[in-house]
């Protein structure tokens, strides 16, 4: 419509237009980058666990006595929990997923000690895990009873091995992988028999090992502590798990069970600092884009307050009340206009910097839109209320008014 | 042109009731000079803010060019406002943000005539008045002369058929306040009704028509007398 003349004018009274642009300019940059942080963190959150994980139970098994025998208790360990009504399946489990701890190890896909090496999350696990975790066979076989070794000799990598779709992919792309080789870095061989559905494995955050990589050994553990994972029915789950402690430290044999929790409480542990930081950034996006709005409000009344006798003068020469309601929302939009530009440019800056220094992925483009776009929908939702006033304003204001 | 019968207007404030109009009754016809004399409060800014549609009355009948104009509309009053009358202010009410051709430029715009349209309007009303070499000037870098004539041409830009003016010579000396009325007497000629608010007699019999004011109402109707120069006068 009319921009030029309110254009002139807003140049004419630049002092408090500078400053809310300045504003409106930071908030964009601030805004923007966090919006990208939260969605990342987001994803991170929210990212699936591949596994049953709402029905999962966690035990950890300590062996302390000279009469313990770790084997043994193990088998019968196992025996009493598959037993358990409510239990869907249960396996040792040498470390809990999405905890950030457990082990790795690297792969390779030649003798050659000097081939390029794959790192991947070491998971000792016995026959049944696969419905242990409630994970399906992708391609080949599962391990068999009798190809699990309860005790195994050392930590060299086993003859046979299941590893999960994304470490087959990182292995032999899109070739079929049941079948061939894997080497650890001592040029010994195991042979890939079986390709499992992806599950978040110990360090869902990591980039090396990827957060799906995973190799599965069907071994037992060297040491006298040990974990299971137990899959409960559905709704089992809290019911099961002070049963479950009740009755392993009933079979005794010189151990303890340390701890029996729901896989829950790793995922609120692991998330706990990325859940902090979307609660703080969108606590700072609400504040920085009221203390915005308000310096709209407030540039807006100030307008108005001080155009009053040249409110009431173009009414008197015609201005319908929307005529001024539409003129303080293209001002406010030209106001608006600068300081998204000033405050792209400005987060792009930014961006580049944090980029720089702390290695962070640049912002992309989508993000300063949608805060561009945010932050000019609030800003004329905020001259509204202003802009009502001023179409208020009785034309007679201007023959009332020295 | 302008028909007002047994208007009255109230202006309430939580303590006083203040009677501005009571039972005023006028009629102006098209083509008239009419100058409204009266004594400070006597409510002549009253009535010619209700002539200019920048008020209602609480009573009364008001007929504007034939349409009763009581019943309209905020957006119907605006377009007449806009359309047929033109106003002129003690305080020249220029926009100090705009240069003068964006402030006659103003009424233009809210009329939704083109460019082009707009300009050559803008600038024959500027030549009119004697400012067409002003036209990037803001209202401070004129006197108060120069800034009621910008004002007198902003009015007149959109030929409105009704021009109103409160006092448009009260904040100007005697040389500059003749030649605004000069220039209002040669716009009357041109056609306009005019309709003016002075308390100086002086300038008031400049006009075809005296109306005296007192106490909300009109008082003293002199009979329409033919103007001192013979210039041509039309009447409706
Ligand atoms: N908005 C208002 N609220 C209350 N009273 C008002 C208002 N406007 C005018 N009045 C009162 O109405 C009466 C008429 O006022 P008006 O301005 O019409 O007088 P006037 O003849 O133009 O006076 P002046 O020559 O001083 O300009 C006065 O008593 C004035 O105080
Ligand atoms: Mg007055």
């Amino acid at each position: 419509m009319d921009i030029r003349p309110i254009l002139s004018a807003l140049l004419r009274n630049r002092t408090g237009a500078v400053l809310v642009g300045v504003q409106v300019a930071i908030t964009l940059a601030v805004i923007a980058n966090a919006f990208f942080v939260i969605a990342k963190r987001l994803e991170l959150v929210h990212r699936p666990s591949g596994n049953d994980s709402a029905n999962l139970i966690f035990v950890q098994s300590e062996g302390y006595g000279p009469e313990y025998q770790h084997v043994a208790t193990m088998r019968a360990d196992l025996a009493l929990l598959r037993a358990l009504p409510g239990v869907v399946a249960a396996a040792p489990s040498s470390s809990v997923p999405e905890s950030d701890g457990g082990s790795s190890s690297g792969y390779l896909t030649s003798p050659d000690p000097k081939a390029p090496v794959t790192n991947a999350n070491v998971m000792e696990v016995d026959p049944a895990f696969l419905d242990a975790y409630g994970l399906k066979l992708v391609a080949g076989r599962k391990f068999r009873p009798e190809e699990y070794v309860a005790e195994p000799a050392n930590n060299d990598l086993p003859p046979l091995v299941m590893i999960s779709e994304s470490m087959a992919k990182r292995l032999y792309g899109d070739a079929p992988a049941v079948g061939r080789p894997v080497y650890d870095n001592g040029g010994k061989q195991g042979t890939i028999i079986g390709v499992v559905s992806d599950m978040l494995g110990s360090w869902p955050r990591n980039v090396r090992p990827g957060p799906y990589d995973i190799v599965y050994h069907a071994t037992g553990g060297l040491g006298r502590s040990w974990r299971y994972v137990v899959r409960a029915r559905l709704g089992e789950r809290d019911r099961l798990i002070p049963e479950i402690e009740k009755r392993l430290n009933e079979i005794g044999n010189g151990r303890a069970v340390t701890w029996v929790r729901p896989h829950d409480f790793w995922l609120l542990r692991t998330f706990r600092p990325d859940r902090r930081m979307i609660v703080f950034l969108t606590t700072l996006v609400v504040m920085m884009t009221s203390v915005t709005a308000l310096g709209i409000v407030g540039l807006a009344t100030f307008h108005v307050n001080a155009r009053r006798k040249q409110i009431g003068t173009r009414r008197a020469l015609g201005a319908r009340r929307a005529d001024i309601v539409h003129y303080f929302l293209i001002e406010n939009g030209l106001l608006s206009l600068a300081g998204i530009v000033t405050g792209a440019l400005l987060a792009w800056a930014a961006s580049g910097w944090l980029a720089s220094a702390f290695q962070t992925p640049p912002l992309p483009a989508g993000y300063v839109g949608l805060a561009a776009l945010a932050l000019l929908v609030l800003g004329q939702l905020a001259v509204l209320w202003p802009a009502r006033r001023a179409g208020a304003i009785e034309p007679a204001v201007a023959t009332r008014t020295l | 042109m302008l028909d007002m019968q047994h208007i009255s207007k109230v202006y309430r404030t939580e303590l006083v009731e203040t009677h501005a109009l009571r039972d005023l009754n006028l009629t102006v016809a098209e083509g008239e000079f009419v100058a409204v004399t009266g004594p400070s409060g006597s409510g002549k800014t009253t009535f010619l803010n209700i002539a200019g549609l920048l008020e209602s009355a609480d009573g009364g009948h008001y007929r504007l060019d034939g349409v009763d104009v009581g019943s309209l509309g905020d957006d119907a009053r605006a377009r007449i406002r806009n359309q047929k009358i033109g106003f002129i202010f003690q305080g020249f009410n220029l926009i100090p943000d705009l240069d003068v051709f964006d402030n006659v430029d103003v009424p233009l715009r809210y009329r939704g005539f083109a460019a082009r349209e707009r300009r050559a309007r803008i600038e024959r009303a500027l030549e009119l008045v004697g400012l067409a070499a002003r036209q990037r000037h803001l209202p401070s870098q004129l006197s108060g002369g120069q800034q009621q004539r910008v004002a007198i041409a902003r009015a007149i830009a959109g030929e409105p058929r009704f021009l109103l003016a409160d006092e448009p010579t009260g904040n100007l000396d005697s040389l500059m306040a003749r030649q605004i009325m000069d220039l209002l007497g040669e716009i009357n000629r041109s056609g306009t009704t005019i309709v003016l608010v002075t308390h100086d007699p002086e300038l008031a019999r400049r006009a075809h028509r005296n109306i005296h004011v007192m106490d909300g109402e009109v008082t003293d109707l002199k009979p329409f007398a033919p103007r001192p120069a013979g210039a041509p006068v039309a009447v409706a």
